[in-house]
């Protein structure tokens, strides 16, 4: 007989992954060149400044990092998983529809305009970020959708054009740019988790969790839509507006994330291929565990670039392409049997 | 009853070509028609405007007595469940996990399915013989085995039209039989209609009970199976010349080549026929 993904089922998955998330979360929070003790966090902040020193650094360095960390890795898995789904492609990621271009070359004109002013207590960086990769996750849907039937080939393909356009520009753009100006966006387009105003870190948590509540609601769509265009339309979904609706969340999500973060590549790629490998193409259950996963997978990795050179920092987009590939390539040998297109 | 009704139909990809011309049937409700013809003749088109897949050029294709167009994609899910031909899909779903996408129109907003939905799989799973694999992926089933996996998802619909495309291309002898003794035992059970576009004249002979013959220049010409199918008939839609026997009540067409050794000869060849 037949097994059928239960409410019940699937919120006990959830719940198990998350307990571990915040195991992880906690532990990496703890971790770093300064030793803090859980004990004295727990007493809380002491009457005056400085008083707590470990509970100053929990508090308002390492769980705010961890916390950011754990947003854009969660934004990212979902984007890749959604992206996957409409593009019924398995190697597609968010950074494939030119968000990376996007988001670089928006980030290029905010240093070499020498943007100065404040958003919400943080850098403008990210506003130009953000920007440059919706506008970009827009001129790849109009030009996929302007140049062809087959809307998931032209998507690819505008995508590829678009980002191989905007690559040559940011080049352009550094060639002429100042030294100093160059360095500040290197680290950004390295992936950068750095801290930020407390202000921005929740907003863009409600944006993020919002965006992935919406996204669960295409998961059943999102099963039927892989299958392709007829099937999906006989199944009774409306492939046009799905499709419409869910790329522009993910793209959305994706946005936050890289104006957040810079380019974290393999996040959206090896997260999931990995739940998918582990607990089956279901879109259902695959968006909120690959959520979750992405998540402790960004901090961990997170951590590891904050203490690997400590005192320096690594950007965190060298650890997770460094992990991701090796990492892909084991779960690549040891479920290939079960997966029909690697065969 | 008319399940479906085609009126003054006419259908080309580019202004200038037309495939259907001003084509007009009705299939009674709990019917089973076959669609046939040469390639490029339109069978696919034609299924694909009766699941409002393709918009028609001219005339109108009404479902349970609505035009198609004003019942919504999943309202029209709801009525009509297609089988195109079977392929593995990008992803490894399950056996269980491809039949139950057929539930995706009476799906809530989060699309867990109820306990309705679940019956509906299994007795679709079971009734196709598919339940003992229901856990496999499509990826690792035979080509036969995957079709009827598609014909589970169709049955799981539960809605009273069923639309095929070709459902039996590249199974073998067995596979072919199995699948439609599968339809017709739909068909006469659940009382559903049933449209197949098939290559198969033998297949339709046997179990459909109308066939729409579909010319490459545009003719057709439908009506009862036993009527419609004829030497001369097949001749000219296809252009081949066939050899007619008859097992009891049944036609059977035998195309023959250049190197046919006999040609064109009817004969009963029932009394030569022993059953044991």
């Amino acid at each position: 007989m037949a097994e059928f993904l239960t409410v019940k089922e699937l919120a006990v998955k959830i719940s198990i992954c998350l307990a571990v998330l915040v195991v992880v979360m906690c532990l990496c929070a703890i971790v770093g060149t300064q030793n803090i003790s859980m004990r004295r966090v727990f007493d809380g902040p002491g009457q005056k400044a400085g008083e707590n020193i470990d509970y100053e650094i929990f508090i308002g360095f390492r769980l705010p990092r961890v916390i950011l960390a754990a947003l854009v890795g969660a934004a990212l898995a979902c984007s890749g998983v959604v992206l996957q789904a409409i593009l019924r492609n398995p190697l597609a990621d968010p950074y494939i529809l030119g968000i990376s271009s996007g988001a670089g070359l928006g980030v290029m004109v905010a240093v070499l305009s020498g943007v100065t002013w404040n958003f919400l207590g943080g850098s403008p960086i990210g506003i130009f970020a953000f920007a440059g990769a919706l506008i970009t996750v827009w001129l790849v849907w109009y030009i996929g959708h302007f140049t062809g039937k087959s809307q998931v080939t032209s998507l690819l393909l505008a995508g590829v054009v678009v980002n191989a356009f905007f690559s040559a520009v940011i080049m352009f753009l550094t060639s002429i740019a100042k030294s100093e100006q160059v360095h500040s966006t290197i680290f950004w387009l390295m992936g950068n988790i750095t801290d930020k105003s407390l202000l921005v870190l929740w907003v863009s948590a409600g944006c993020i969790l919002t965006g992935i509540i919406v996204l669960f609601a295409f998961c059943h769509r999102l099963n039927v839509l892989a299958l392709g265009r007829e099937e999906a339309q006989s199944l009774g979904v409306d492939v046009a507006r799905t499709r419409i609706a869910a790329f522009a969340c993910a793209a959305f999500v994706t946005a936050i994330a890289v104006s957040l973060s810079g380019l974290i590549g393999f996040v959206g790629l090896i997260i999931p291929h990995g739940v998918r490998l582990a607990f089956g193409p279901d879109h259902r259950q695959l968006l909120p565990i690959s959520a979750i996963i992405g998540a402790g997978f960004l901090v961990i990795a997170d951590t590891i670039a904050r203490i690997i050179v400590a005192p320096a920092q690594l950007p965190v987009g060298v650890i997770t392409a460094i992990a991701g590939g090796p990492f892909f390539l084991i779960l690549l040998a040891k479920y290939s049997r079960r997966v029909s297109w690697l065969k | 009853m008319n399940a479906l009704e085609v009126e003054n139909l006419s259908f080309g990809y580019t202004p200038e070509n037309t495939i259907l011309k001003d084509i007009s049937f009705e299939v009674i409700q709990g019917r089973f028609l076959a669609i046939a013809g040469p390639n490029g003749a339109g069978k696919t088109t034609l299924l694909n405007l009766l699941c409002g897949l393709l918009r028609p050029k001219a005339g109108s294709i009404k479902i349970d007595a609505a035009p198609v167009e004003s019942y919504s994609v999943k309202r029209l899910a709801q009525k009509v469940a297609v089988v195109r031909q079977e392929f593995v899909p990008v992803f490894d779903f399950t056996v269980a996990q491809m039949v139950s996408m057929a539930r995706t129109p009476y799906l809530d907003t989060f699309g867990f399915e109820d306990k309705t939905d679940i019956q509906m799989v299994n007795e679709a799973l079971e009734a196709t013989d598919t339940a003992r694999f229901a856990l496999r992926t499509l990826g690792s089933l035979s080509g036969g085995e995957r079709q009827r996996v598609f014909i589970a998802r169709a049955l799981a619909a539960n809605s009273p039209i069923l639309l095929l495309d070709e459902p039996t291309s590249f199974l073998d002898l067995k596979h072919q039989v199995g699948i439609y003794d599968l339809l017709k035992t739909a068909q006469l059970k659940k009382d559903k209609t049933i449209v197949a576009v098939t290559h198969d004249i033998n297949l339709a002979a046997q179990y459909c009970d109308e066939i729409l013959l579909l010319s490459a220049d545009g003719n057709y010409q439908i009506g009862e199976t036993k009527d419609v199918l004829s030497p001369e008939q097949i001749e000219k839609v296809f252009g081949v010349r066939t050899f007619v026997g008859r097992l009891g009540q049944e036609k059977f067409f035998i195309p023959l080549g250049k190197f046919a050794k006999d040609s064109g000869k009817t004969a009963d060849i029932s009394h030569n026929i022993q059953y044991k």
